[in-house]
Protein backbone atom coordinates (compact mmCIF):
# COMPACT_ATOMS: atom_id res chain seq x y z
CA UNK A 1 0.00 0.00 0.00
CA UNK A 2 2.83 2.33 0.89
CA UNK A 3 4.50 1.54 -2.43
CA UNK A 4 1.36 2.47 -4.34
CA UNK A 5 0.87 5.82 -2.65
CA UNK A 6 4.55 6.63 -3.09
CA UNK A 7 4.10 6.22 -6.83
CA UNK A 8 1.63 9.09 -7.04
CA UNK A 9 2.58 12.73 -6.75
CA UNK A 10 3.97 13.35 -3.25
CA UNK A 11 2.52 16.86 -3.24
CA UNK A 12 -1.00 15.64 -3.82
CA UNK A 13 -1.04 12.00 -2.79
CA UNK A 14 -4.25 10.53 -1.35
CA UNK A 15 -4.15 11.17 2.34
CA UNK A 16 -5.58 9.42 5.35
CA UNK A 17 -5.96 10.74 8.89
CA UNK A 18 -2.50 10.81 10.55
CA UNK A 19 -3.99 9.51 13.78
CA UNK A 20 -6.13 6.69 15.12
CA UNK A 21 -9.74 7.66 14.30
CA UNK A 22 -11.82 8.09 17.43
CA UNK A 23 -14.98 9.36 15.86
CA UNK A 24 -16.22 10.19 12.42
CA UNK A 25 -19.00 11.80 10.50
CA UNK A 26 -20.19 11.52 6.90
CA UNK A 27 -22.61 14.04 5.50
CA UNK A 28 -23.82 14.73 1.96
CA UNK A 29 -25.79 17.48 0.27
CA UNK A 30 -26.62 18.29 -3.33
CA UNK A 31 -26.43 21.92 -4.38
CA UNK A 32 -28.26 23.34 -7.36
CA UNK A 33 -25.17 24.93 -8.88
CA UNK A 34 -22.34 23.89 -11.17
CA UNK A 35 -19.35 22.19 -9.58
CA UNK A 36 -16.84 24.88 -10.56
CA UNK A 37 -18.87 27.47 -8.70
CA UNK A 38 -19.37 25.35 -5.57
CA UNK A 39 -15.68 24.54 -5.49
CA UNK A 40 -14.86 28.23 -5.86
CA UNK A 41 -17.04 29.07 -2.88
CA UNK A 42 -14.99 26.64 -0.84
CA UNK A 43 -11.62 27.92 -1.95
CA UNK A 44 -12.07 31.69 -2.25
CA UNK A 45 -11.65 33.55 1.04
CA UNK A 46 -14.29 36.22 0.32
CA UNK A 47 -16.87 33.65 -0.68
CA UNK A 48 -16.12 31.22 2.14
CA UNK A 49 -16.56 33.89 4.80
CA UNK A 50 -20.13 34.39 3.59
CA UNK A 51 -21.31 30.89 4.51
CA UNK A 52 -18.80 29.01 6.68
CA UNK A 53 -20.03 28.10 10.15
CA UNK A 54 -23.36 27.45 11.83
CA UNK A 55 -26.21 29.96 11.94
CA UNK A 56 -25.25 33.12 13.82
CA UNK A 57 -21.49 32.58 13.43
CA UNK A 58 -19.19 34.88 11.52
CA UNK A 59 -15.96 33.60 10.04
CA UNK A 60 -12.80 35.63 9.45
CA UNK A 61 -10.15 34.01 7.31
CA UNK A 62 -6.62 35.06 8.29
CA UNK A 63 -4.75 32.91 5.84
CA UNK A 64 -5.91 30.64 3.07
CA UNK A 65 -3.31 29.15 0.79
CA UNK A 66 -5.31 26.59 -1.16
CA UNK A 67 -2.68 24.14 -2.36
CA UNK A 68 -1.20 20.97 -0.87
CA UNK A 69 0.72 21.96 2.26
CA UNK A 70 -0.81 25.44 2.22
CA UNK A 71 -1.88 27.02 5.50
CA UNK A 72 -5.50 27.65 6.39
CA UNK A 73 -6.23 29.72 9.45
CA UNK A 74 -9.56 31.22 10.38
CA UNK A 75 -11.58 32.25 13.40
CA UNK A 76 -15.27 31.66 13.89
CA UNK A 77 -17.06 34.01 16.24
CA UNK A 78 -20.12 32.60 17.90
CA UNK A 79 -23.33 34.47 18.68
CA UNK A 80 -22.13 34.52 22.30
CA UNK A 81 -18.98 36.43 21.28
CA UNK A 82 -16.64 33.48 21.83
CA UNK A 83 -13.92 32.92 19.27
CA UNK A 84 -13.20 29.49 17.87
CA UNK A 85 -9.91 29.48 15.98
CA UNK A 86 -9.06 26.83 13.42
CA UNK A 87 -5.45 26.24 12.49
CA UNK A 88 -4.92 23.89 9.62
CA UNK A 89 -3.39 23.04 6.30
CA UNK A 90 -4.55 21.61 3.01
CA UNK A 91 -3.36 18.09 2.27
CA UNK A 92 -5.00 17.60 -1.11
CA UNK A 93 -6.36 20.12 -3.57
CA UNK A 94 -7.84 18.70 -6.78
CA UNK A 95 -10.03 21.33 -8.50
CA UNK A 96 -12.94 21.04 -8.78
CA UNK A 97 -13.42 17.64 -7.20
CA UNK A 98 -11.58 17.21 -3.95
CA UNK A 99 -10.26 19.02 -0.89
CA UNK A 100 -8.59 17.37 2.08
CA UNK A 101 -7.50 19.37 5.07
CA UNK A 102 -6.19 18.71 8.53
CA UNK A 103 -6.44 21.07 11.43
CA UNK A 104 -6.69 21.66 15.12
CA UNK A 105 -9.67 23.40 16.59
CA UNK A 106 -7.77 25.06 19.38
CA UNK A 107 -4.48 26.91 19.36
CA UNK A 108 -1.59 24.73 20.46
CA UNK A 109 -2.00 21.06 21.15
CA UNK A 110 -5.63 20.89 20.18
CA UNK A 111 -7.67 18.06 18.97
CA UNK A 112 -7.11 17.12 15.35
CA UNK A 113 -9.76 16.95 12.68
CA UNK A 114 -9.18 15.45 9.26
CA UNK A 115 -11.70 16.47 6.62
CA UNK A 116 -12.27 15.26 3.08
CA UNK A 117 -14.73 17.10 0.85
CA UNK A 118 -15.66 15.44 -2.44
CA UNK A 119 -17.47 17.36 -5.17
CA UNK A 120 -19.30 15.33 -7.82
CA UNK A 121 -21.13 16.68 -10.84
CA UNK A 122 -24.71 15.41 -11.10
CA UNK A 123 -26.27 16.78 -14.26
CA UNK A 124 -25.24 20.32 -13.56
CA UNK A 125 -25.88 20.03 -9.83
CA UNK A 126 -23.14 19.39 -7.34
CA UNK A 127 -23.13 16.58 -4.84
CA UNK A 128 -20.87 17.30 -1.86
CA UNK A 129 -19.72 14.57 0.50
CA UNK A 130 -18.01 15.47 3.75
CA UNK A 131 -16.04 12.85 5.61
CA UNK A 132 -14.67 14.09 8.90
CA UNK A 133 -12.50 12.08 11.29
CA UNK A 134 -11.71 13.18 14.83
CA UNK A 135 -8.80 12.47 17.13
CA UNK A 136 -9.32 12.78 20.82
CA UNK A 137 -5.71 13.38 21.80
CA UNK A 138 -6.42 16.46 23.81
CA UNK A 139 -9.35 14.74 25.44
CA UNK A 140 -7.09 12.07 26.84
CA UNK A 141 -4.35 14.44 28.00
CA UNK A 142 -6.38 17.38 29.25
CA UNK A 143 -9.33 17.33 31.55
CA UNK A 144 -10.27 20.82 30.44
CA UNK A 145 -13.55 21.61 28.75
CA UNK A 146 -13.58 21.41 24.98
CA UNK A 147 -12.26 24.64 23.48
CA UNK A 148 -14.22 24.64 20.28
CA UNK A 149 -17.72 23.99 21.32
CA UNK A 150 -21.16 25.34 20.95
CA UNK A 151 -24.17 24.41 22.97
CA UNK A 152 -22.03 22.01 24.96
CA UNK A 153 -19.99 24.74 26.62
CA UNK A 154 -23.14 26.63 27.36
CA UNK A 155 -24.70 23.56 28.86
CA UNK A 156 -21.62 23.07 31.00
CA UNK A 157 -21.71 26.67 32.24
CA UNK A 158 -25.37 26.28 32.95
CA UNK A 159 -24.75 23.13 34.96
CA UNK A 160 -21.98 24.83 36.97
CA UNK A 161 -24.24 27.81 37.69
CA UNK A 162 -27.09 25.62 38.94
CA UNK B 1 -19.27 15.45 31.57
CA UNK B 2 -15.77 13.97 31.80
CA UNK B 3 -13.75 14.15 28.60
CA UNK B 4 -11.85 11.02 29.65
CA UNK B 5 -15.18 9.25 29.75
CA UNK B 6 -15.84 10.41 26.20
CA UNK B 7 -12.42 9.12 25.09
CA UNK B 8 -13.15 5.75 26.67
CA UNK B 9 -16.52 5.61 24.96
CA UNK B 10 -15.12 6.35 21.52
CA UNK B 11 -12.21 3.97 22.00
CA UNK B 12 -14.67 1.25 22.97
CA UNK B 13 -16.85 1.98 19.94
CA UNK B 14 -13.90 1.92 17.55
CA UNK B 15 -14.05 -1.88 17.31
CA UNK B 16 -16.60 -3.72 15.10
CA UNK B 17 -16.89 -6.70 17.48
CA UNK B 18 -17.70 -4.41 20.38
CA UNK B 19 -20.27 -2.54 18.30
CA UNK B 20 -21.86 -5.89 17.40
CA UNK B 21 -21.94 -6.85 21.09
CA UNK B 22 -23.69 -3.57 21.90
CA UNK B 23 -26.17 -4.13 19.10
CA UNK B 24 -26.94 -7.58 20.52
CA UNK B 25 -27.40 -6.14 24.01
CA UNK B 26 -29.77 -3.51 22.67
CA UNK B 27 -32.32 -6.30 22.32
CA UNK B 28 -31.88 -7.51 25.89
CA UNK B 29 -29.37 -8.80 28.43
CA UNK B 30 -27.20 -11.78 27.57
CA UNK B 31 -24.55 -14.00 29.08
CA UNK B 32 -20.93 -14.04 27.92
CA UNK B 33 -21.51 -17.41 26.25
CA UNK B 34 -24.50 -16.05 24.37
CA UNK B 35 -22.56 -12.99 23.31
CA UNK B 36 -19.65 -15.11 22.10
CA UNK B 37 -21.84 -17.32 19.90
CA UNK B 38 -21.93 -15.22 16.69
CA UNK B 39 -18.17 -14.63 16.77
CA UNK B 40 -15.34 -16.93 15.85
CA UNK B 41 -13.69 -16.08 19.12
CA UNK B 42 -12.65 -17.68 22.38
CA UNK B 43 -14.53 -16.82 25.55
CA UNK B 44 -11.49 -15.03 27.03
CA UNK B 45 -11.27 -12.87 23.90
CA UNK B 46 -14.92 -11.92 24.22
CA UNK B 47 -14.41 -11.27 27.93
CA UNK B 48 -11.64 -8.84 27.01
CA UNK B 49 -14.01 -6.89 24.78
CA UNK B 50 -16.61 -6.90 27.53
CA UNK B 51 -14.08 -5.47 29.97
CA UNK B 52 -13.38 -2.58 27.58
CA UNK B 53 -17.10 -1.93 27.24
CA UNK B 54 -17.53 -2.15 30.99
CA UNK B 55 -14.72 0.33 31.64
CA UNK B 56 -16.32 2.70 29.15
CA UNK B 57 -19.51 2.38 31.12
CA UNK B 58 -21.36 1.06 28.09
CA UNK B 59 -22.40 -2.16 29.73
CA UNK B 60 -23.22 -3.17 33.25
CA UNK B 61 -22.75 -6.64 34.64
CA UNK B 62 -24.90 -7.87 37.42
CA UNK B 63 -23.23 -9.49 40.37
CA UNK B 64 -25.20 -12.73 40.19
CA UNK B 65 -22.30 -15.06 40.72
CA UNK B 66 -22.20 -17.61 37.90
CA UNK B 67 -24.26 -16.20 35.12
CA UNK B 68 -23.36 -12.49 35.25
CA UNK B 69 -25.57 -11.29 32.37
CA UNK B 70 -24.49 -8.10 30.56
CA UNK B 71 -26.77 -5.12 30.12
CA UNK B 72 -26.47 -2.15 27.85
CA UNK B 73 -26.05 1.28 29.44
CA UNK B 74 -26.87 3.91 26.84
CA UNK B 75 -25.83 7.05 28.75
CA UNK B 76 -22.19 7.24 27.51
CA UNK B 77 -23.42 6.53 23.98
CA UNK B 78 -25.65 9.55 24.27
CA UNK B 79 -22.70 11.74 25.28
CA UNK B 80 -20.63 10.50 22.34
CA UNK B 81 -23.53 11.09 19.98
CA UNK B 82 -24.00 14.60 21.36
CA UNK B 83 -20.35 15.40 20.73
CA UNK B 84 -20.52 14.31 17.08
CA UNK B 85 -23.85 16.10 16.85
CA UNK B 86 -22.11 19.48 17.20
CA UNK B 87 -20.17 18.75 14.03
CA UNK B 88 -23.25 17.55 12.27
CA UNK B 89 -24.83 20.86 13.21
CA UNK B 90 -21.79 22.74 11.92
CA UNK B 91 -22.08 21.10 8.52
CA UNK B 92 -25.85 21.11 8.26
CA UNK B 93 -26.07 24.82 9.01
CA UNK B 94 -23.04 25.69 6.88
CA UNK B 95 -24.63 23.80 4.00
CA UNK B 96 -27.88 25.68 4.51
CA UNK B 97 -25.95 28.94 4.35
CA UNK B 98 -24.01 27.81 1.29
CA UNK B 99 -27.29 26.95 -0.38
CA UNK B 100 -28.72 30.41 0.40
CA UNK B 101 -25.54 32.07 -0.78
CA UNK B 102 -25.64 30.15 -4.07
CA UNK B 103 -29.22 31.32 -4.61
CA UNK B 104 -28.15 34.88 -3.88
CA UNK B 105 -25.33 34.66 -6.41
CA UNK B 106 -27.65 33.16 -9.00
CA UNK B 107 -30.15 36.01 -8.57
CA UNK B 108 -27.39 38.59 -8.93
CA UNK B 109 -26.19 36.75 -12.00
CA UNK B 110 -29.65 36.71 -13.64
CA UNK B 111 -30.20 40.43 -12.84
CA UNK B 112 -26.87 41.25 -14.45
CA UNK B 113 -27.83 39.03 -17.39
CA UNK B 114 -31.18 40.80 -17.96
CA UNK B 115 -29.49 44.22 -17.69
CA UNK B 116 -27.00 43.23 -20.35
CA UNK B 117 -29.80 41.95 -22.58
CA UNK B 118 -31.80 45.18 -22.19
CA UNK B 119 -28.82 47.28 -23.26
Amino acid sequence: MAANSAASSPANSPSVPPFEPQGELVLTRTFDAPRDLVFKLWTDKNHLEKWWGPTGFTTTVHEMDVRPGGVWHYTMRGPDGNDYPFQGKYLEVVPPEKLVFLGTIHEGAGQQIWTEALFTDRNGKTHVRIHQVYSFESFATKGAPIGWSMQFDRLEKYLVAL
Amino acid sequence: MSTDQLTATFAALADPTRRAILARLASGEASVTELAEPFDMSLPAVSKHLKVLERAGLIARSREAQWRPCQLDAAPLKNAAAWIERYRRFWTESFDRLDDYLHELKQKESKRGSKQRSK
